[in-house]
């Protein structure tokens, strides 16, 4: 498209007036706020009302005192935990839809995809109400014998937070591990079988590696959606379920400290962008099949 | 080996209805609940009842706040569909400047994470002195759900081929009867695909709106004050009824922007 003629617009002013247009929003409703709360991060709060003057002290509180850095390696192994676990469960359902054909293939990833899109509280509330005390998991477990008292291992607590997570965000790892399975030419496979390899060794040998950017692309994509999560550990975390987004939120609420939560969101953001960054650089190294 | 060759379908496909089961098995709960009554943990399968959607239709919060999330995401589709219809086709223009910086920003709310995308425009609405309303949850959501709206029209763009408009220009159309006349057509499906798509977005979206609202609430954030109180039957049945809506509106998106082939059934393996 980018080759066609230049449509013959009446004069040299529509050009100017086009771009002036497609950037009005994007700067104005996107960039501005995003410079703004970067900005934001260096002023602090006196009293309730924020006060105006350039200061690290806000970055300095993050690094320095004790509350704040062991939650954010919490919840950063929290949401790497998520990650693994996610992929661990999309990889055999993406690779079973690769070996189905034709139409019931797309069927089924449309089913696994429908997920995304129904209400993410609801799903949580869903889940919450499996998980609970008194939930269908505990009463599942107790007239099985497992147990004999209701467990309190997933009950409010960081264990619920990261089970309703994973739960949440497999579809999310589906997709980019089956758009990689399936990218991998069938002449590869045949090629390994055709020099004598078992389907074992092909599917650890060919398969696997070649899907690895996808599966990598997929766990960071896991990671940056449940970090930057706070409905969830809010909704199962209850009062020890504490992560990093639940506090950046709580400066927004009832902390009242806007500039320390714009520094938090800052450090947030610095993290996202470097799983983003290497998801992506490990795909950009593995080259991916073409 | 030939053990494991055998074995290794029949893991794959437990797993796989596992996987379904962990996505779809948590939802049955509150659809059945809002059914039955509940009491002490155990359903009472003896007396299906609907009662408890009689009960939605008579509470006034939760009705305010379906009328509301339907303005927000009328609005956010509208302006998100004709802004991205103009950024794509300004993308795709050969006068186009500094067009994958627009298209960095463009994706930035998507990219990050909700709750920054969420506070930075709080922060930013705040900073103009702009009063949280409605206004300010309809633009949220519009820069939230940009991203995919203009992409899946730019993609669509570049599918077309260069040649119609060229033909069209050929043919003496000005560059407004070109847009109107052979693009347009062209798009409807995958626009409509993007509106779809985009509501359903706006219809879900909690985290920003949590920020950006002032004293309005949209339907999941309704029902976000609801669940943290508790389990209630009405809860149970607007649960229900918000999923049943969301899976049709899902199926509806699927058919305009599934590709043909894929509906074909394209078989390569």
């Amino acid at each position: 498209m980018s080759e066609r003629a230049a449509p013959a617009g009446p004069g040299a002013l529509a050009p100017w007036l086009a771009t002036i247009a497609a950037y009005v929003v994007p700067l104005g409703f996107v960039l501005t706020p995003m410079a703004l709360f970067l900005v934001y991060s260096f002023f602090s709060v006196d009293h309730g009302s924020i006060v105006f003057s350039p200061t690290i002290a806000n970055y300095v509180r993050f690094f320095t005192d004790p509350v704040f850095l062991p939650i954010f390696w919490r919840t950063c192994l929290l949401c790497f935990t998520v990650a693994l676990l996610c992929v661990l469960f999309a990889f055999p359902v993406a690779y079973f839809l690769t070996t189905l054909r034709g139409r019931s293939r797309y069927m089924l990833l449309v089913l696994l995809l429908v997920p995304l899109l129904m209400s993410y509280v609801i799903k949580i509330y869903a889940v919450r109400s499996i998980l609970g005390g008194n939930g269908m998991l505990n009463r599942a477990l107790l007239a099985t014998g497992l147990i004999d008292k209701p467990s309190m291992l997933f009950v409010f607590n960081l264990n619920a937070v990261l089970l309703t997570l994973t739960v949440l965000l497999i579809p999310f790892a589906v997709l980019p591990i089956f758009l990689s399975l399936e990218r991998i030419p069938k002449a590869l496979r045949h090629a390994s079988a055709d020099l004598g390899a078992t389907n074992a060794q092909t599917f650890w040998r060919v398969t696997v590696p070649l899907s690895l950017p996808g599966t990598l692309s997929a766990m960071s994509f896991v990671f940056v959606l449940a970090i930057g999560d706070f409905l969830t550990p809010q909704l199962v975390g209850g009062q020890s379920g504490f992560t990093f987004g639940r506090i950046i939120y709580s400066q927004f609420g009832t902390a009242f400290n806007w500039p320390f939560g714009a520094a938090l969101s800052v450090i947030l953001a610095a993290v996202v962008i470097l799983a983003i960054r290497l998801g992506g650089r490990l795909e950009s190294k593995h080259g991916g099949a073409k | 080996m030939r053990f494991a060759d055998r074995a290794a379908p029949a893991l794959l496909i437990t797993l796989t209805l596992f996987v379904f089961v962990l996505l779809y098995g948590p939802l049955m709960v509150p659809i059945v609940s809002s059914f039955f009554t509940v009491s002490h943990g155990a359903v009472d399968w003896s007396q299906p009842t609907t009662s408890a959607y009689v009960a939605l239709t008579q509470n006034d919060s939760v009705l305010s706040a379906l009328w509301t999330t339907l303005i927000v995401g009328a609005g956010a589709v509208v302006l998100s569909v004709a802004l991205g219809t103009g950024l794509a086709l300004y993308y795709a223009s050969p006068n186009a400047k500094g067009r994958n910086f627009l298209q960095f920003i463009i994706f930035l709310p998507f990219l990050m994470p909700p709750i920054i995308t969420g506070l930075a425009l709080l922060i930013f609405f705040r900073q103009v002195e702009f009063e949280r309303s409605l206004l300010t949850i309809i633009i949220g959501h519009t820069v939230f759900v940009l991203a995919l709206v203009y992409r899946t029209i730019l993609t669509r763009l570049q599918s077309l081929s260069g040649s119609l408009v060229e033909a069209s220009y050929d043919l003496g159309a000005s560059s407004w009867q070109t847009f109107r006349l052979v693009l347009l057509p062209n798009l409807s499906s995958a626009m409509v695909g993007a509106a779809i798509l985009a509501f359903a977005l706006s219809f879900d979206e909690t985290m920003i709106t949590l920020l950006v609202t002032g004293t309005q609430s949209t339907l999941p954030v309704r029902l976000w004050a609801m669940m943290r109180l508790g389990f209630t039957p009405d809860i149970n049945a607007l649960v229900a009824l918000v999923l049943l809506f969301t899976t049709v509106l899902c199926l509806v998106a699927v058919r305009y922007l599934m590709p043909a082939s894929a509906v074909a059934g394209s078989d390569d393996n």
